[in-house]
């Protein structure tokens, strides 16, 4: 609250406010009308303001300079040169780019509704008041908190594709493997697709209990009352409940998806045999390990753009639905 | 004040930062002040040994000529932090960096050509290391102060178990490769072992600098000159393709590299070796103070790589002083150039028994054997004199590298691709390589 607030003389005068007769003789009367009841308009825009710089420079700033590198060949020191749309068809025309194209969306699909199902599970497992219930959520939001690089080297330990690696000697216990997990072209993509998921789910997991504080009690009591059983009450008023949530997840676990990067990078760097190489990874080398930064600008680019189409598309969607 | 004013306030804010950031070429012909202060960047760990070890050698050169030197390490994006002091037009004085980055530095701009006439020593520089620092126009652009090439490294004891020589031939580093796979070397009763470590991960192009050891013994290449400054690919030779049978053939039908190669970088594998999960590793001689550390100098030996189909080539590389374009001080640039290569830079930078700065001396003057009476650094000073090679001076030798990484990566990781497609393809990809930087044979 403004210093101007807090003085009593300049509180809104109580009563309706004076309507608005004229455009032309009214508007003097308004601002300061408006500016005794709401306090100095720009005073909001004076506590975003640090935000906002901070935006502008670090993000939006940066994004249009991506954009217009992505036209240029990059070279800091001795000047850019427009080369036009090339580092858009080196993209688009670089070994695997389709593959990395394929894998991505996989990879997407695969972690996004891995994680957002087993995070629902545990949500349903976990919802409740009970102090005991705080301790177990916390300790399965621990992979959330824990540094990627740490996650990708448990992981890649957990993954010993030998008979005395720790997952396989599990699956031993159950007559199979041993699986090369990450090493094995054919097991990476899936491989990978469990970190994510089990990185993933605990924050899902968060949100759904956030949802489900929102679903009506009494839902469940007139459900049971009518013989629903315990699936169906989930399907019937759990589910269309946490609609709103699901859709806010689906969007942010979509956009993780796409611009998935860290644990590719450092469990398998794209390999085995490309079998991992998602876009990010792909325009990584291209970009930053070739030196070729025009060319991993082009490659970001097109990464927001189908990151932005895929937003609307949902957003769309929504509002067909919500109609 | 009225909106519209403070949406003018803002977009003259707006303007002045973009301004700010695409500001002309300043420093390009910087005044020269040769009191100014040296910046050099080397590529070693923050707070590591090597970065003591090059304030020792700054220190030793700032006494001996009077120049002042601060001293920046960076490991990690080195080369990415260098594009951003050259978007800021403000390259640091003097890069201590990898002698295969000249190609990337030049063609964009970053270097100063070394005057050879004010490099006091430099008739006394090994001259394949001083080649190394040439661009493709035959220009001295980095002048080389450390060497280093590839060596075998073999578990002493577990060879002395299965009464085995050291390998002379192929035959018999695969043979031995066999034997620490499948004879339980380290006598714990369990298959648990393998005869090589190797990282095979494309990360930084890792699978490609490790086979070219052994592609360059067998007499192949990645690309070959054929003269003018001009190449062609080379991985479909007979030489090339034998080299990759060979070295295939030790993981997918010997089994004899450590499992998980294909995903793994440098330090997994170092791991790999010190914790006596393989019993040989191809590697340069700075981990030598760490293994010795880790597992113990008498539990491992340094030999000669065994020789291949032609001869027993491996990868030499080190480490090059580059003069940044646009100093104020190029004095002091060419004074640094001439200490770190004359023989007191060269001793300096060898000091101490972890941090060296100067792995192999360039400087003929110089005999490592006098410095480091471990026989092991005379071994890898006699393998890079005899048989090590440097990757050819392109303008960018980064794609080569990494698309023969992920060709390399995807035959030993699937054992099933057909090899001779895979290197026809590869070779497609090398020649459009090629043909972007200008170089291709027509």
């Amino acid at each position: 609250m403004s210093l101007d607030q807090a003085d009593p003389a300049a509180l809104p005068a109580t009563g309706p406010a004076p309507r608005k007769v004229g455009r032309r003789g009214g508007g003097a009367a308004d601002r300061r009308v408006r500016g005794r009841r709401g306090g100095r308009w720009w005073t909001p825009w004076l506590f975003l303001a640090p935000a906002l710089i901070l935006s502008l420079y670090f993000k939006f700033i940066p994004m249009v300079n991506a954009v217009t590198m992505s036209f240029q060949e990059v070279q800091p020191y001795l000047g850019n040169r427009w080369v036009g749309t090339d580092n858009y068809s080196t993209v688009l025309q670089s070994h695997g780019f389709r593959e990395a194209v394929w894998h991505t969306i996989v990879l997407a699909v695969g972690q996004t509704f891995g994680a957002m199902a087993l995070g629902f599970a545990l949500a349903l497992l976990m919802e409740g008041q009970s102090r005991r219930l705080g301790f177990v959520r916390s300790a399965a939001f621990l992979p959330v908190v824990v540094p990627m690089a740490v996650v990708a080297e448990l992981w890649r330990i957990m993954y010993h594709p030998t008979g005395d690696g720790m997952l396989n000697s599990i699956l031993a216990l159950a007559g199979m493997g041993p699986s090369g997990f990450i090493n094995d072209p054919d097991t990476s993509m899936a491989s990978i697709m469990v970190t994510g998921i089990w990185r993933g789910a605990p924050y899902d997991m968060m949100i759904f209990l956030a949802g489900l504080t929102s679903v009506d009690r009494g839902l469940y009591e007139a459900a049971r009352v009518d013989g629903a059983s315990r699936w169906q009450r989930v399907r019937h008023v759990t589910v269309p409940g946490l609609r709103s949530v699901f859709s806010i997840l689906f969007i942010l676990a979509a956009i993780r998806g796409l611009r998935v990067f860290t644990e590719v990078f450092l469990l398998t760097n794209g390999g085995p045999n490309g079998s991992t190489e998602v876009v990010m990874t792909l325009i990584y080398k291209l970009g930053l390990e070739q030196n070729r930064l025009g060319v991993g600008a082009a490659g970001a680019v097109l990464l927001f753009a189908a990151t932005l189409i895929l937003t609307i598309i949902v957003q769309l969607l929504r509002r067909r639905e919500s109609k | 004040m009225q909106r519209s004013r403070w949406i003018g306030a803002g977009a003259l804010a707006s303007a002045l930062i973009l301004t700010s950031c695409t500001s002309g070429p300043a420093g390009v012909d910087a005044k020269q002040n040769s009191k100014a202060p040296l910046e050099l960047w080397t590529r070693t760990t923050p707070g590591g040994p090597g970065e003591k070890g090059a304030q020792e050698l700054a220190a030793a050169f700032e006494k001996a000529t009077g120049f002042k030197v601060e001293v920046t390490a960076i490991f990690d994006d080195f080369e990415t932090k260098l594009q951003q002091r050259a978007a800021q037009k403000k390259l640091p004085d003097i890069v201590m960096n990898d002698a295969t980055q000249i190609g990337t530095m030049h063609s964009q701009g970053l270097l100063r050509e070394i005057d050879m006439g004010k490099i006091k020593d430099s008739a006394q520089i090994i001259g394949q290391g001083l080649q190394s620092g040439k661009s493709l126009d035959g220009k001295q652009y980095g002048l080389p102060i450390s060497a280093q090439a590839s060596a075998l490294l073999i578990r002493k004891d577990w060879r002395e178990k299965l009464k085995l020589e050291p390998p002379r031939t192929w035959d018999e580093f695969a043979a031995m490769a066999a034997a620490f796979t499948t004879q339980d070397p380290d006598g714990d009763g369990k298959n648990n072992t393998a005869g090589l470590a190797a990282p095979l991960s494309t990360k930084r192009g890792y699978a490609s600098w490790y086979f070219s050891n052994f592609l360059w013994a067998a007499g192949g290449d990645f690309i070959t000159e054929t003269g003018k400054g001009k190449y062609k690919p080379a991985m479909t030779t007979p030489a090339s393709v034998q080299a990759m049978q060979w070295f295939r053939d030790l993981g997918c039908k010997t089994k004899a590299i450590q499992p998980g190669a294909v995903t793994m970088d440098t330090p997994p594998t170092n791991e790999t070796f010190e914790a006596g999960k393989a019993g040989m590793y191809v590697v340069g001689p700075y981990l030598l103070p760490r293994f010795d550390k880790s597992l113990g100098a008498d539990k491992y030996e340094v030999v000669p790589m065994p020789k291949g189909p032609k001869d027993a080539t491996v990868l030499a590389e080190g480490s090059s002083v580059y003069l940044m374009a646009g100093s104020d001080n190029r004095a002091g640039q060419d004074a640094f150039a001439s200490f770190a290569v004359s023989v007191e830079g060269q001793k300096k930078g060898m000091e101490g028994t972890t941090g060296y700065t100067v792995q192999i001396p360039v400087n003929t003057n110089v005999d490592i054997a006098q410095i480091r009476t471990d026989p092991r650094w005379k071994t890898y000073a006699q393998v890079y004199q005899d048989s090590g090679r440097y990757a050819p001076s392109i303008p960018n030798w980064t794609p080569v590298r990494q698309v023969t990484a992920d060709a390399v990566n995807a035959l030993m990781a699937d054992c099933g691709l057909d090899i001779n497609a895979k290197l026809r393809e590869l070779d497609k990809q090398l020649a459009d390589i090629l043909k972007e930087q200008g170089i291709a044979a027509s």
